[in-house]
C-alpha cells in the first residue's frame, strides 16, 4: 500500500514537472537575464561588454523622456478602466435586474464581447486609418457640419491619447461586463430579498450587499486590467508612428523598451533597464493590489482570522 | 401607484434599450467600416462614406498581393503558429493541472498560489532577456521561441485547475486504478476525453491569443517569409500603402474576419469560459 501511495505521488510530481522546468528556463531565467542584462552596456552590435553598476538606470533618471512614458502608461490606462469599470457595472446591475426584464442579455453580450477578441494590431491600424487626414471621419464631420474643416487628429496630443483610451474601453468594456455578471448572478438571491422585507432601496442594496460580496472579482478585474495597461503596446504603437506620436504623447513603458532595444545601437543593457524598472513597479502594485484589498475585509477578530483568510483567499482564487 | 411605479418601468426600459443600441452602434460600426471598406475601390472610399458593400474585393486582393506582401504565406503562417500554440498550451495546462488537482502533493497550495501570482506578473516585459537567451540558443527567428514558452502557461493551468475542480474526477480515477491503469494512462485515455468541453474552450482562448500576438512575434522573428498576419499589419503602415485605401482594409480584414466567424460559431463557449475563468460555480 505505501509503495503504491509511493508510486502514485510520485508520479504526481512528474506531471508537474513540465510546468516547473519551463518555467525555469523561459520564464525565470529570461527575467533574471533582464535584470543581469540592465547593468551592462551590452548592445547588439558588440560581443564585448562590461558591468557598468546603476549608470543604465541614472540615465533613464537623467531626462524625463522614462518618467514621462510612465506617466502617459498610468494616465491612458486609468482614463480607460474608470469608464470601463462604470459601464459594466451599470450594464451588469441593469442585465441582472428583476424588474426591467432586458430581453436577449446573452445577444448583448456577446457583441459587446466581440472586440475584444479582435487583433490589436489590425484594430489600431484600422483607427488609424479611420481618422486619417483624409479618413471616413474627416469626411462625416465636416459634410454633416460638426467641423468646418477637415482635422488633424493624429496630430492632436489630447485627441491621440482620446483614441486610444476609447480602443481600450471598446475593446475591455465587453469583458467586464462578462465578469461581473458572472459574479453577481452568483450572489445568492435570498440576501436580496431579506434585505427588502428590512425595506432597503436599490442603491442600499448595491452599496451594502453587490459591491462587498463582488469585491475579490472587482480584485481580479482591477489587477489584470492593470498589468494588461502596464504593458500596452500594439495599440499605441500601430496607431501613429511607432515612437508615440505626436510629441511622444503615446509613448508607452512598452514602446520605450522597444525603442531603446530597436536604436541603431540595439542597446539592449538600456532596453533591460527599463523592462527592469516597469517589471518591478508592475508587481509590486499588482501583488500589492491584490494583497491588500484582499486583508481588509478581514476585521479585527484574531482567533478568526486564520480562518477567514483560507476562506477569503479560496474566493479570490475563484 | 402601482401603475406609477409601472409606468417608471417602462420609462426606464426605453432608457436602457436607447443606451444598449447606442453601445451596440459604437461596438458593430468601425468593424462594419472596415469589411465595407474592404470591398470598395480607393476612389469609391475617398469620395465618401457608405454602409454598403461594393464590388471591388477581387482587385484590392490584386493590389495587396501586388505590393509584394504574402498575405496567403502570413495567414498559414499565423494559422500554423495559431495551432501548435494551442496544441501545446492545451496539452500541458491540463497536465499540471490536473496533477495539482488529483494528487494531495506536499506543496501543492503553494504551487498554486504561485501560479495566481504568475498570472499577475507581466511577463512580457523579461522580452530583453528572452531574446538574448534566445539568440544564444541559436532560437531567434524560429517558431519555437514563440511556443515552447507555452509549456508553462500559468493562465491555462488556473483556467484548468478551475475546470477540473468543477468536474469531480476522483472516483473515475480509483476506479480506473483499481482496473491496472497507469497513472499516465488515466490521464491520456480517461481524463482528456471527458475534458473536452473545457480543453476546447482553453484551445480557442490560446488560439486567438497565438493569432493576435504582435509583440513577441515582431521581437524574435525577423525574415519576411516567417512574419505572421499582424507583422504584415505592421508593413502595411508603411508609405508604401498609403494611397492604396481598399487594399489596406482588406489586408486589415484578412486579420480580423477569421477570428469574428470562429466568434460566430463558438460565442456561448467564449463567453462561459471567460465567466468560468474568474468565478468558480
Amino acid at each position: 500500500m505505501n509503495i503504491v501511495k509511493f508510486r502514485k505521488n510520485y508520479t504526481g510530481y512528474l506531471f508537474l514537472a513540465p510546468f516547473v522546468i519551463g518555467f525555469l528556463i523561459f520564464g525565470l531565467y529570461p527575467v533574471l537575464n533582464t535584470i543581469g542584462l540592465s547593468f551592462t552596456n551590452t548592445t547588439l552590435m558588440s560581443s564585448v561588454s562590461k558591468f557598468i553598476w546603476f549608470d543604465n538606470f541614472t540615465k533613464l533618471f537623467a531626462d524625463n523622456v522614462f518618467l514621462r512614458a510612465v506617466g502617459n502608461t498610468w494616465l491612458i490606462w486609468l482614463l480607460n478602466f474608470i469608464p470601463q469599470i462604470g459601464i459594466a457595472m451599470l450594464l451588469s446591475v441593469l442585465f441582472t435586474s428583476a424588474r426591467l426584464k432586458i430581453k436577449a442579455i446573452g445577444v448583448w453580450r456577446a457583441i459587446f464581447f466581440l472586440p475584444n477578441l479582435l487583433m490589436p494590431a489590425a484594430v489600431a491600424a484600422l483607427f488609424s486609418a479611420l481618422f486619417a487626414y483624409y479618413g471616413p471621419t474627416n469626411q462625416f464631420m465636416v459634410r454633416a457640419g460638426f467641423l468646418s474643416e477637415a482635422m488633424r487628429y493624429l496630430e492632436n496630443i489630447w485627441v491621440t491619447r482620446g483614441l486610444v483610451v476609447f480602443i481600450q474601453w471598446w475593446m475591455w468594456f465587453g469583458q467586464t461586463v462578462i465578469i461581473l455578471m458572472a459574479g453577481m448572478t452568483s450572489i445568492p438571491v435570498h440576501l436580496y430579498e431579506a434585505a427588502m422585507v428590512d425595506g432597503a432601496n436599490t442603491w442600499q442594496m448595491f452599496r451594502r450587499i453587490t459591491v462587498p460580496l463582488l469585491r475579490p472579482i472587482l480584485i481580479f478585474i482591477f489587477v489584470t486590467s492593470l498589468v494588461g495597461g502596464m504593458q500596452m503596446f500594439d495599440i499605441p504603437f500601430l496607431l501613429t508612428d511607432g515612437r508615440g506620436s505626436p510629441q511622444s504623447s503615446i509613448q508607452t513603458n512598452n514602446i520605450l523598451m522597444y525603442m531603446k532595444f530597436a536604436s541603431s545601437k540595439g542597446h539592449i543593457g538600456a532596453a533591460s533597464s527599463v523592462g527592469f524598472l516597469i517589471f518591478i513597479m508592475t508587481s509590486i502594485c499588482a501583488l500589492g493590489i491584490f494583497y491588500w484589498l484582499r486583508e481588509r475585509d478581514m476585521g479585527d477578530e484574531k482567533p478568526h482570522r486564520r480562518s477567514l483568510l483560507k476562506k477569503n483567499s479560496a474566493r479570490s482564487q475563484s | 401607484m402601482i401603475s406609477r411605479h409601472k409606468l417608471g418601468t417602462y420609462v426606464l426600459r426605453f432608457l436602457v434599450y436607447a443606451l444598449l443600441i447606442l453601445l451596440l452602434v459604437i461596438t458593430i460600426v468601425p468593424i462594419w467600416l472596415l469589411i465595407v471598406n474592404a470591398t470598395r475601390s480607393t476612389t469609391e472610399i475617398q469620395q465618401g462614406i457608405s454602409i454598403l458593400p461594393s464590388t471591388h474585393l477581387l482587385e484590392n486582393y490584386g493590389i495587396l498581393l501586388g505590393r509584394g506582401l504574402d498575405m496567403p504565406r502570413g495567414f498559414a503562417n499565423s494559422l500554423f503558429l495559431a495551432v501548435s500554440s494551442t496544441v501545446v498550451t492545451v496539452y500541458f495546462s491540463l497536465l499540471t493541472a490536473y496533477g495539482l488537482v488529483v494528487y494531495n502533493l506536499k506543496g501543492r497550495r503553494i504551487f498554486s498560489n504561485f501560479v495566481i501570482v504568475l498570472v499577475m506578473i507581466p511577463m512580457q516585459l523579461s522580452i530583453v532577456g528572452f531574446y538574448r537567451f534566445m539568440s544564444k540558443l541559436g532560437l531567434t527567428d524560429n517558431y519555437l521561441a514563440l511556443i515552447l514558452p507555452l509549456i508553462a502557461n500559468a493562465s491555462g493551468v488556473f483556467f484548468g485547475k478551475q475546470y477540473f475542480e468543477s468536474m469531480l474526477i476522483q472516483d473515475l480515477i480509483d476506479a480506473a486504478r483499481i482496473d491496472g491503469a497507469s497513472e499516465l494512462g488515466i490521464f491520456h485515455r480517461i481524463i482528456i476525453p471527458l475534458a473536452v468541453p473545457g480543453a476546447a474552450t482553453m484551445g480557442i482562448f490560446a488560439f486567438v491569443a497565438s493569432w493576435n500576438n504582435f509583440f513577441n512575434p515582431f521581437i524574435l522573428i525577423s525574415s519576411i517569409q516567417k512574419y505572421t498576419l499582424p507583422m504584415l499589419v505592421q508593413t502595411m503602415r508603411g508609405d508604401v500603402y498609403r494611397t492604396e485605401y481598399g487594399a489596406i482594409y482588406l489586408g486589415l480584414a484578412i486579420a480580423i474576419v477569421p477570428i469574428i466567424v470562429i466568434y460566430a460559431f463558438f460565442s456561448r463557449f467564449i463567453v462561459s469560459g471567460i465567466a468560468l475563468g474568474a468565478v468558480k460555480e
